[in-house]
């Protein structure tokens, strides 16, 4: 048994698919927090919020993701900025998902029925409280379906991370390549390890979906 | 109903999966029994198809990498073409598909390519069949000047960082060279020069001659440490094990290549990429 566990570097494997999914929460938390704040600018800070988020967002869904993965990784420490891997990629994910869940915030707030302002304004409700009562709370309602989604695609792009030494999945299994000399099973257990943690994001954002929708 | 919606949902989805991965590692299987299938000779399926196809990586000057016009060029394209000159009668009747350090070995094993050249290690030697050394080869590092590194002993230190490769032969010279450095895993001697020149490392474990070429370039800024990480190696021409009339063709085209028929070429090749003449045809020669 442990012989078998030896030859398929399956404790390493195990500590890659955590580091994966360590990443990919981290990366989510941002991506989420970076995005809340890119929303609350466009909402709050008028024609100016919105040219200034549009432009980002154009700069980040247009460029591949491995760019600022390098630029955080390779740049910032010449300019005195040396964080470890882990932080660099994380940051690189959350620059880049940022922009693509603000646009899921922004279409889910797009979604929200208008006649619900105007019924908050009628009461009263000052502005701040139409954003955090009113607003908030249905954007994340609408937005989970493509959140989930946002987050497989998170999880996958942590991949990217063997390129600058994380030692994740995807640089196990390029290890275990090297040291065995296996052409397809290093690959197909981090396939499989994949697949386990996007099938718990699945039924995570299904019971998620499920818990609010029906309250 | 709902939470049984959602439990429905999440059994339909593991099912698809399981589905769709039976029948990915049912393909894969048809595909290694494919590529096992050495009952024809790589030798004969080249020459029906008039064309060689070499993997290289394409960011290890002197031995292959792009010039400025894009081209690929190299110590080991050289030879690349020498090999389809001598077996189809034209260097150009070559294809070259492009890996990175790790993607080699799979693009033999899988019968994507026919050859290609590396390091001879043991352990890479039970995967797929090397030839005779090519050349001779060596491991040592590439520092950054203003590390202050000028020997094996500077490195041997906790604060110090040197960037490897994935392969287990750079994870054993830095255990046996030094233990108390730490080191950084990358997927191209690029990423390892980009690694040292910004700073993440101070040194990166590479072939001498790549060593040699990017101190060149970077005069004043790295430096090429002369001690050597243990002793010569082997560069062998590589392609897919159990096919003996292949290998004997490339290990008769290295035999000539270095000792024979072929040997002007050879110096042509070394003097263009190493700026000096290969070891001699034959040791005993006096005039050679």
């Amino acid at each position: 048994m442990t012989d078998w566990i030896g030859k398929y570097y399956l404790i390493e494997y195990i500590q890659a698919c955590g580091w994966a999914a360590v990443l990919a929460v981290a990366a989510t938390l941002g991506g989420v927090v970076w995005a809340g704040a890119l929303f609350f600018f466009t909402t709050v800070f008028g024609r100016i919020g919105r040219v200034a988020v549009a432009a980002y967002v154009q700069i980040f869904r247009n460029t591949p993701v491995l760019l600022p993965i390098y630029l955080v990784y390779f740049g910032f420490p010449m300019i005195g900025i040396v964080w470890p891997a882990a932080v660099c990629g994380c940051f690189a994910i959350t620059l880049q998902q940022g922009a693509y869940v603000s646009e899921i915030f922004r279409g889910s707030y797009k979604s929200i029925d208008r006649n619900l302002y105007d019924a908050a304004q009628s009461i009263g409700l000052s502005g701040w409280q139409i954003f955090s009562k009113i607003t908030v709370p249905q954007v994340i309602v609408y937005s989970l379906p493509s959140l989930g989604s946002q987050v497989v695609l998170i999880l996958k792009d942590t991949s990217l991370l063997s390129a600058i030494t994380v030692a994740e999945l995807m640089m196990q299994a390029k290890r275990t390549q090297e040291a065995t000399g296996a052409i397809y099973w290093p690959f197909l257990m981090a396939a499989a390890m994949y697949l386990f943690l996007t099938l718990f994001i699945d039924y995570f954002f299904a019971r998620a979906q499920k818990a609010v929708r029906w309250r | 109903m709902n939470t049984k919606s959602t439990h429905f949902r999440f059994r339909i989805n593991a099912l698809t999966t399981a589905v769709i991965m039976f029948f990915a590692v049912a393909l894969f299987g048809v595909i290694t029994q494919a590529s096992a299938d050495t009952s024809n000779s790589r030798y004969d399926a080249i020459v029906k198809r008039d064309k060689l196809i070499a993997v290289t990586m394409t960011t290890i000057p002197p031995f292959a990498f792009k010039d400025e016009k894009g081209n690929l060029v190299g110590f080991d394209i050289d030879i690349y073409k020498l090999v389809a000159r001598e077996l189809l009668g034209d260097k150009e009747k070559i294809e070259f598909v492009g890996v990175g350090s790790a993607g080699r070995w799979p693009a033999i094993l899988t019968g994507q390519a026919d050859l290609g050249i590396g390091t001879i290690y043991m352990r890479r030697a039970n995967n797929v069949a090397f030839t005779y050394p090519v050349m001779d080869t060596s491991i040592n590092l590439l520092v950054t000047k203003k590390s202050g590194i000028t020997s094996l002993a500077d490195v041997n230190k906790p604060g110090i960082t040197v960037a490897n490769l994935e392969n287990p032969q750079m994870k054993d010279r830095a255990n046996r060279f030094f233990p108390k450095a730490k080191t950084i895993i990358l997927d191209g001697s690029a990423a390892q020069l980009l690694a040292i020149k910004s700073g993440r490392a101070q040194a990166m474990q590479m072939d001498t001659a790549v060593n040699d070429y990017y101190a060149a370039l970077n005069k004043g800024e790295l430096i090429s440490l002369g001690a050597m990480l243990g002793d010569m190696f082997g560069n062998g021409i590589y392609c897919q094990p159990g096919d003996f009339k292949w290998i004997r063709w490339l290990d008769t085209f290295v035999q000539e290549l270095r000792f024979g028929s072929l040997y002007a070429d050879y110096r042509e090749i070394y003097n263009k990429w190493y700026g000096k003449n290969p070891p001699p045809q034959r040791h005993y020669l006096e005039n050679n």
